[in-house]
């Protein structure tokens, strides 16, 4: 794949944040700089606090920068739409609705027919087939964030952005998800910006990683992952970008 | 006496043995062993005072069946339900949408919060004069009272769940495009309906409660009135503490009927299961 020839898709150009505390103004992101090109798959890996899900926000339009602004497509986002789906860490998906009903929000405007096929074709893309007509609470986790995945697929939105949405998983469902996710992600090809404090995680899905240094948020780097997927853990290039993911960190690996 | 000590060891022992009861026997048997001890110690405490006005439990219970005998029990019961119903369905026809106005707009809550937090502590007791004054004596001045006294766990509660929805369903509903009505039939409305069935719980109970006082503006009928008649008519004590019971009893009555609300799919997720 050759990313860097592909279109920019989301341009953040001096995009700063400070959030008002007593009076005081107190800076969140320093002006962040950063291009992801259409059909990339980008992790923003930070320690918590460090801004990223901050960023997320206002690419997602539910949050303004206090200066600069995010280009999606060449325009200035004002706010939420339904072409740029956000993916929340919990409780996203309404718990009031069913697994259908859930799925099919994005869909109201289109014929009857079309919200049926759509609906039920993203249901089996991710795996829910059979779970239509339950209920969030009857869920697994893992099966709660599918619907989420699902909900943002179904409209078919160019840009997906991903605020944590594994964290709250144990640890074996976590890989499942990202494994299908990979395979979701290569089927449609949206652009993703994944925000994760999860090295491993940012090595298994992403093309690039955006490391954020904490308060106030900077890039510190982006690494490459040129790796083909699905990513051997054990590879030697593996453990080559965990060390440089965790040198940018200022976290010693060996512990 | 000797039976109240019965009744009473024998509840205490059921009680003690409650444990190794399975779980579906005992949800029935340990309150009505606790109602059982109540009314020993109620039989055992007019027996020993030997108190010439106070109806035992026997004689109370006595005085049920001879209310139900004639057709007063029943009309009295009717009448009490159906100013409860409509004094509560008008607090809930007008509480709900106000307070989910209230909860959203924060101009409105603003604007309304502080006359709601004013008007909400004034017992309906004391509205019972101006209500005979608006409404004069009769059906409209109960169901007003009864009103006033459910509106305000309506709209507070009401008011309070709007507040509460968590700030990640309302992202999600504006990330698909959802606006006005539809913003509010699909996420506003189901996101805050657990929280409004509690209230709607809450403030049966209290339109309940009042009945008594709600039927002092010259009701000649409701167990309320049968409550201020049976004393009035030559100190009917054991017809007092019959129309208690029956109050009690429809109140449980009323509270579980109401409690089915919470098992509806769209709503079952906002009542913890245990």
């Amino acid at each position: 794949m050759n990313s860097a020839q592909a279109k920019p898709k989301v341009v953040f150009e001096a995009v700063s944040k400070d959030f008002e505390r007593r009076g005081e103004a107190l800076r969140v992101l320093d002006p962040i700089e950063l291009v992801v090109r259409e059909g990339e798959f980008v992790c923003l890996l930070g320690p918590s606090g460090c801004g990223k899900s901050t960023l997320l926000n206002i690419a997602g339009g539910f949050e303004a920068p206090s200066a600069g602004r995010v280009l999606i497509d060449g325009e200035a986002v004002s706010g939420p739409s339904p072409q740029r789906v956000f993916v929340f860490q919990e409780y996203g998906i309404f718990p009031w609705a069913s697994v259908w009903d859930n799925v099919s929000l994005g869909l109201r405007h289109l014929p009857k027919d079309q919200i049926y096929a759509t609906t039920q074709q993203t249901i089996d893309l991710v795996g829910l087939t059979g779970f239509e007509k339950s209920y969030p609470m009857e869920l697994s986790g893992g099966m709660k964030q599918r619907v989420g995945v699902a909900r943002a697929l179904a409209v078919s939105p160019d840009v997906i952005f991903m605020d944590e949405p594994f964290g709250a998983l144990d640890s074996l469902t976590r890989l499942t998800m990202r494994a299908e996710l990979i395979r979701i992600w290569q089927t449609r090809k949206p652009t993703i910006l994944f925000v994760t404090h999860d090295v491993d995680e940012s090595i298994q899905l992403a093309d690039r990683v955006v490391v954020f240094s904490p308060r106030p948020g900077r890039i510190a780097g982006v690494v490459e992952v040129a790796l083909p997927h699905p990513r051997d853990l054990g590879s030697n290039e593996y453990g080559q970008i965990k060390n440089e993911l965790y040198e940018l960190l200022g976290v010693k690996h060996a512990i | 006496m000797i039976g109240a000590l019965l009744v009473a060891a024998a509840c205490a022992a059921l009680l003690a043995l409650g444990a190794r009861l399975p779980t579906a026997v005992r949800r029935w048997t340990s309150p009505l062993c606790v109602a059982g001890l109540a009314c020993a110690s109620w039989h055992l405490a007019c027996v020993l005072t030997n108190t010439p006005v106070f109806p035992t439990p026997t004689r109370s219970f006595a005085a049920i069946i001879e209310l139900g005998r004639t057709p007063r029990l029943w009309q009295d019961v009717t009448a009490s339900l159906f100013r409860v119903t409509w004094g509560f369905g008008l607090a809930a026809a007008i509480g709900i949408p106000v307070g989910l106005w209230i909860g959203w707009s924060t101009r409105a809550f603003e604007a309304l919060n502080p006359i709601v937090q004013f008007l909400r502590p004034i017992s309906p007791i004391a509205w019972i004069p101006i209500s005979i004054l608006w409404f004069g004596l009769g059906d409209v001045s109960a169901g007003f009272l009864i009103l006033i006294a459910s509106i305000f766990p309506i709209l507070v509660g009401t008011t309070a769940a709007v507040q509460n929805i968590p700030q990640v369903y309302v992202r999600s509903a504006a990330n698909f495009g959802l606006e006005g009505f539809d913003l509010f039939r699909r996420i506003v409305l189901p996101a805050a309906m657990p929280q409004i069935i509690t209230s709607l719980r809450i403030a049966l109970g209290v339109a309940w409660l009042v009945i008594v006082a709600a039927e002092m503006v010259g009701m000649r009928s409701g167990l309320g009135y049968l409550v201020s008649d049976a004393r009035n008519m030559g100190n009917r004590y054991d017809l007092v503490v019959a129309a208690m019971i029956m109050i009690g009893l429809i109140g449980i009555v009323l509270d579980v009927l109401i409690r089915r609300l919470q098992e509806f799919d769209e709503v079952r997720w906002g009542f913890a299961k245990r």
